[in-house]
């Protein structure tokens, strides 16, 4: 809400920095004289602009270009230093918390990362700090501002969790408590909305201008991007009950959320089960991770192969709704369970498409998204298009 | 004003060490910037000699940083519970949140065997490991062992070599893997000293590389650059300055928990056979 006139000068003045800024980051204009032409701003308030910028160190003038139609003196040249600030995401997840160091131009120097253990509440609040203390330690311009994604319900504008069940959080605000500690602007987002727009920034083609992304941990979210830059809350669908799919009688027909027949204890019970029917399976007893269930079934092994069909199954399930509903050009699959490769996305495609009609997927594509540092990495994407209003 | 914040004390096995001087390089560069001295204790002057024990006191100086093996796992956790500030290079203590530095290794390996995989279109691999229970070598084989599953690999014990991190060793382990007779299209060495000498092995034994056989490693140097090696470039000195900020991050106040971990670059020469075009027959 806009309160006095200073609030709205302030918000002018943020907006004009901005407009200028995304210009010369992304190459649109390069002098004062173009940013004023591609800005529609007056040239006194570019030159203004522009003074402040280089006095931060954020843009530097280079050499002189071309003298324009108009005659008089050839203009200086803008260029964006991408390296005059520094911005750390960090991504905590149930288990771990991860964390880069990025420049602005959403290069990673350094990554930090700590196990949670059994943390709850406080804790979690305190490992977090000591992650982005280690990023901290390792800076090697001035800290812009801080990213957090975190697996939970997130009300961004406000920088409160409302909801991570798995650490005891409620309503915690996050962004106020990391923000008077390092004095720095600090924004906080669900790790589903962050997930896809880093696949939006960095993992699809430009073509793309609407994606899915489905982030499958030990929560099923959807991070969704609209025409080419607007961003959903991302959307926990884990709770959703559905009749497991039936490729094989000795699994349970009574319906089941999402996140449990998604989530990895769900797949070592399963596992157990399928053990003792297929005795000679390659899958371990011990330390069974998603890269056993890929090498197995890529290697014929009935117990794997069946398990891979069944969680293929239930994601076939959140495709078809997500095609349905949305009707995406691209649909990515992140998260832990994207280490089971493509033969798992090919088999929920082809589930889904026996749930839908054939026409309804035929404009979709599908990509794996196998990144360890997704949700960090758009943690630095959402701080940057805050802060500088860029990407 | 010199030494006016105290010492960085060091613990290193060897300093005469590839890896452990270029380490002191960076953690060298690091204090003098930031106004700390350093104080080295190496227990050893070079490999051969066994170590002796620790004479550093650790209440002396303004923290510690202890350089891959050095110390023991009961001597770190010690000194973390007693409050000193320590970071510990490329090294790890299991189930402890004694901070430390290390190189990305499972990144680096899942680079080199992507490349061998689908670059260079090699599917016979050979791996040459470094020391037994230390920290980088056990990340860089698990992560090896967990791309050959990804990739669908099979790596029979015999193509599973043990190189210690010394040239040497690893190259009378690929004279003997040459003697058997043992079919292989490419070797990924934990270290790239490792690596250049299995190059230079294989072409002793008549074997073309990398016409014959593809051939990278981990972390790069001017020495993998001449030998023309296919690389993840760790820069070492880098690793040796982060952990001196990191240790100087904690002296002054910062509480850190957990690892730092640096990116690693792929660096494709001509050791692998897909450089400037080449192609080596299957």
């Amino acid at each position: 809400m806009i309160r006095s006139g200073k609030a709205t000068r302030e918000q002018l003045r943020r907006h004009n920095r901005q407009l200028i800024l995304r210009a010369i980051y992304t190459g649109l204009a390069d002098s004062r004289a173009a940013l004023a032409q591609e800005t529609g701003l007056a040239k006194p308030t570019v030159s203004d602009v522009i003074s402040e910028l280089i006095a931060e160190g954020l843009i530097v003038e280079g050499g002189h270009g071309p003298v324009t139609d108009a005659g008089g003196k050839p203009p200086r040249l803008l260029e964006f230093v991408p390296d005059s600030r520094q911005v750390i995401g960090v991504s905590i997840k149930t288990d771990h918390v991860r964390g880069v160091l990025a420049n602005l131009n959403g290069q990673v120097s350094a990554e930090h990362y700590a196990e949670l253990g059994s943390a709850q509440g406080q804790d979690v609040i305190a490992l977090l700090q000591q992650v982005i203390n280690g990023l901290v330690a390792q800076l090697d311009a001035q800290l812009l501002c801080i990213g957090v994604g975190v697996s939970g319900n997130v009300n961004k504008e406000a920088g409160v969790v409302q909801h991570a069940p798995h650490f005891g959080w409620h309503n915690v605000p996050l962004a106020r408590i990391l923000s008077e500690r390092y004095a720095r602007p600090v924004y906080v987002a669900s790790s589903t909305e962050l997930a896809a727009m880093e696949q939006f920034m960095f993992g699809v083609p430009d073509t793309v201008q609407n994606l899915v992304t489905v982030l499958v941990n030990n929560r099923v979210g959807i991070g969704i991007v609209f025409e080419g830059g607007s961003y959903h809350n991302g959307s926990d669908i884990g709770c959703m009950q559905i009749i497991p799919w039936n490729p094989d009688p000795s699994i349970p027909q009574s319906a089941a959320g999402l996140e449990y027949l998604l989530g990895w204890s769900y797949i070592e019970q399963r596992a157990a089960v399928l053990r003792q029917r297929f005795p000679a399976t390659r899958l371990p007893a011990r330390e069974l991770n998603y890269l056993h269930i890929r090498h197995a079934a890529a290697n014929g092994d009935p117990a794997a192969l069946l398990l891979q069909q069944e969680l293929a199954g239930h994601l076939g399930y959140v495709f078809a709704w997500v095609v349905t509903l949305l009707r995406p050009d691209h649909v990515s699959l992140a998260g832990r369970i994207a280490n089971l490769g493509e033969p798992l996305l090919t088999l929920a495609v082809a589930r889904a498409r026996e749930l839908l009609h054939e026409n309804a997927m035929e404009q979709v594509t599908f990509s794996l998204a196998e990144s360890f540092n997704l949700v960090a990495v758009g943690a630095v994407a959402y701080t940057l298009q805050k802060e500088l209003g860029l990407v | 004003m010199r030494n006016r914040r105290g010492s960085l004390g060091i613990i290193t096995n060897n300093r005469h060490g590839v890896f452990q001087a270029e380490v002191l390089q960076g953690i060298s560069e690091e204090a003098r910037q930031a106004g700390y001295e350093i104080a080295v204790d190496s227990l050893a002057e070079d490999d051969r000699t066994p170590a002796r024990a620790i004479a550093l006191d650790p209440a002396a100086v303004a923290g510690l940083l202890v350089i891959a093996n050095a110390a023991s796992d009961d001597y770190l956790r010690r000194v973390h519970a007693s409050g000193i500030p320590i970071s510990l290079v490329s090294h790890q203590v299991p189930g402890t949140p004694v901070p430390a530095v290390l190189s990305n290794n499972s990144q680096g390996i899942g680079e080199l065997v992507k490349h061998l995989v689908i670059r260079c279109k090699r599917h016979e691999l050979v791996y040459i490991g470094g020391v037994a229970g230390q920290t980088d070598a056990v990340q860089r084989e698990t992560a090896f062992q967990r791309e050959l599953m990804r990739y669908n690999l099979h790596v029979p014990p015999e193509r599973l070599l043990d190189g210690q991190f010394d040239p040497e060793i690893a190259a009378s382990a690929v004279k003997k893997l040459v003697r058997s007779g043992a079919p292989f299209d490419a070797v990924l060495a934990a270290d790239y000293l490792m690596a250049v000498s299995a190059i230079e092995e294989l072409r002793a034994s008549g074997i073309r590389v990398p016409q014959d056989v593809s051939v990278v490693g981990f972390g790069d140097a001017p020495k993998a650059e001449q030998a023309g090696l296919t690389t993840v470039a760790a820069d070492i000195t880098e690793l040796g300055r982060r952990a001196a900020r990191q240790l100087i991050g904690q002296i002054e106040g910062l509480e850190i928990g957990g690892v730092t971990v640096l990116s690693v670059e792929l660096r494709v020469r001509a050791s692998c056979g897909c450089h400037s075009g080449f192609h080596p027959q299957p």
